[in-house]
């Protein structure tokens, strides 16, 4: 059975490049194709990858606060290139500052998201999920 | 081993050269105009003639070929994402020499296969999704376009999953398919040669038949090029040298014509600017871009169209290059002519030179690098009868120089200048793969190397 695949990437113009290499790593130990974007990835980007790719699911990270504002439109945009059955994830340190996570998680899933992660989620958590939401879309 | 006539047929002038592999030496050039497009036989007798006596002391061996005959090798482009395998399969296009007639992206319409039925096009390359990627889209494409007449072959450069599918629809409908590598393996990579050598194989097959060559298929051996492509094969030889003695190293040519002009550079390995960050899809070590809108005869009113864009233009260059287009062939202005020659060596170099932007983010100014940076490039080539006949050479290639004033556009910074002064770069390409060492030799004797104070 071939693998699947999944885009991942630090969306904006963020650089933070370790965080980045332990999901492509873990992913791939997991035994997920991955298409690693790297850092100061666009949405459309991640849209592109995906429908080259034929991707099942997109990892957003976001590390410098800015997460909510780089995510903005994401779920409205694989809407409109017909991806709408892609799963979407975001994790990292979404916004800035130590805010409550629930209106986060909230602010994510209106924006189209599936899955959001706190600071500090260890990634086998994601993957988990991942596995999980693949099984349940069939 | 031995003696090779080398033709490069179907511009303004056939050339012809002689050249004695064993000898390492140049035997003979000569060159004759080409009246009408279709007069490529009559115009190799020419040469031939010309060429008379030398080939009656040296019998030949065999004949070679590159043309740029009936507006040269003119293909289609077909990709999924327009920045993703669409962009790869244009760059496989141009980089095998080839000019673009049209390039779509996604599932193709009804109207956008009606205009692939309608154009002229010679060849079509199918692209479209990553090796286990999308198929659905390269499948749809393949049977929207079995449903035209089979006048072209295609080349399937898309996702290999697909292609056991795509490609038998294809051929049960008459198409000839020849099968490459994907263009774009996976998001991001670039692998464009396989596809380059399968266009170079259906232009020996078919296109040189409809290419009114046919009638000269006797005498040439199973060695016929298109021109571009003949020109990076030697261009590449220069700079990378063979395992015997060493090239010229990362090189920049321009070839300025009376329609088109041609930028070419040669890396070996992708060079990124200092603490820069590459975005988008890495530009190819071996890039070809080509601008058909500049050009020093045919194309000099659009010339002018451009560069008033950016700067002033006098009068008097812009009534003599309108009326260059409407009559070609009017008694030239030397002056002028550097002038418009040096415009296209400027506009299709910064077309082909990569861009450095600057973002600010929260950790500070980050250079974002698109295609490929030039700075370093310590050698630039003109080639091209607009240059070799030109008043002051060294002027029109200096116009390719890094200018302070836009510093986002990475050009040569301080090169030195070549030309290719006998018309030998597109014959010798012919012999690169199979006579590298004497075809370097004798390009390092005759691309004649320009002196700073010529300036």
């Amino acid at each position: 059975m071939e693998k699947t695949t999944v885009v991942i990437g630090v969306i904006g113009a963020d650089v933070h490049a370790v965080g980045n290499r332990i999901i492509d790593y873990a992913l791939t130990q997991a035994g997920f194709n991955v298409v690693n974007l790297g850092v100061m990835v666009s949405q459309k980007e991640f849209v592109d990858a995906v429908i080259e790719t034929n991707a099942k699911a997109i990892f957003v990270s976001s590390l410098y606060g800015h997460g909510e504002l780089d995510c903005r439109g994401m779920g409205d945009l694989l809407k409109e290139a017909g991806l709408e059955k892609v799963l979407l994830y975001a994790g990292g340190n979404l916004v800035v500052g130590k805010t409550d996570f629930e209106p986060v998680e909230e602010a994510f899933k209106a924006m189209g998201f599936d899955r959001v992660y706190p600071p500090g989620t260890d990634i086998n958590q994601g993957i988990a999920d991942l596995k999980a939401d693949l099984a349940a879309l069939g | 081993m031995g003696t090779y006539l080398l033709l490069d047929v179907g511009s303004t002038f056939t050339k012809g050269l002689i050249v004695d592999t064993d000898e390492v030496k140049i035997l003979g050039h000569a060159q004759a105009p080409t009246t009408a497009q279709t007069d490529i036989v009559e115009g190799i007798e020419a040469v031939k003639a010309k060429l008379a006596d030398v080939i009656a002391a040296h019998p030949l061996t065999a004949t070679r070929l590159c043309s740029s005959a009936k507006g040269g090798l003119k293909m289609i482009a077909v990709g999924l994402v327009p920045d993703l395998t669409l962009k790869a399969a244009t760059l496989a296009c141009t980089s095998a020499g080839a000019k673009l007639v049209g390039t779509y992206s996604f599932t193709l319409s009804e109207r956008e296969v009606e205009a692939i039925e309608s154009a002229q096009c010679d060849v079509l390359l199918l692209a479209g999704g990553t090796d286990g990627g999308n198929q659905e889209v390269i499948i749809a494409n393949a049977k929207a376009l079995s449903r035209l007449t089979p006048r072209f072959p295609i080349i399937y450069a898309g996702n290999k999953s697909a292609a056991d599918v795509a490609v038998p629809i294809l051929r049960q409908h008459g198409f000839t398919v020849s099968v490459s590598d994907n263009v774009m393996p996976t998001t991001g990579v670039l692998q464009v040669d396989s596809a380059r050598e399968a266009i170079r194989a259906v232009f020996l097959d078919t296109i040189v038949k409809a290419k009114g060559l046919s009638s000269v298929a006797s005498v040439i051996e199973n060695v016929v090029y298109p021109t571009p492509s003949s020109v990076l094969d030697a261009l590449s030889l220069l700079a990378n040298g063979t395992p015997n003695q060493p090239g010229w190293g990362d090189l920049m040519a321009v070839d300025i014509g009376g329609a088109t002009t041609d930028v070419y550079t040669m890396h070996q390995r992708l060079p990124v600017s200092d603490n820069a960050m590459v975005r988008g899809l890495p530009d190819p070590l071996i890039k070809r871009t080509v601008e058909g809108d500049l050009g020093v005869r045919f194309n000099a009113a659009s010339v002018i169209d451009h560069l008033s864009r950016v700067e002033s233009v006098d009068q008097g260059l812009s009534d003599y290059a309108h009326s260059l287009a409407l009559h070609p062939h009017q008694a030239a202005n030397p002056d002028f002519d550097v002038r418009l020659a040096g415009a296209c060596a400027r506009l299709a170099a910064q077309r082909h030179a990569g861009r450095l932007e600057s973002a600010y983010t929260p950790m500070g100014r980050i250079d974002l690098q698109v295609g490929k940076d030039l700075r370093p490039l310590k050698t630039v080539i003109g080639i091209g009868g607009p240059l070799i006949h030109a008043k002051d050479v060294q002027e029109i290639l200096s116009q390719v120089r890094y200018n302070p004033a836009q510093p986002e556009i990475l050009l040569p910074v301080d090169p030195h200048y070549a030309l290719d002064k006998h018309y030998v770069i597109s014959g010798l390409g012919l012999l690169a793969k199979s006579h590298p060492d004497a075809v370097l030799t004798l390009l390092k004797q005759t691309v004649e190397e320009l002196t700073h104070d010529q300036s």
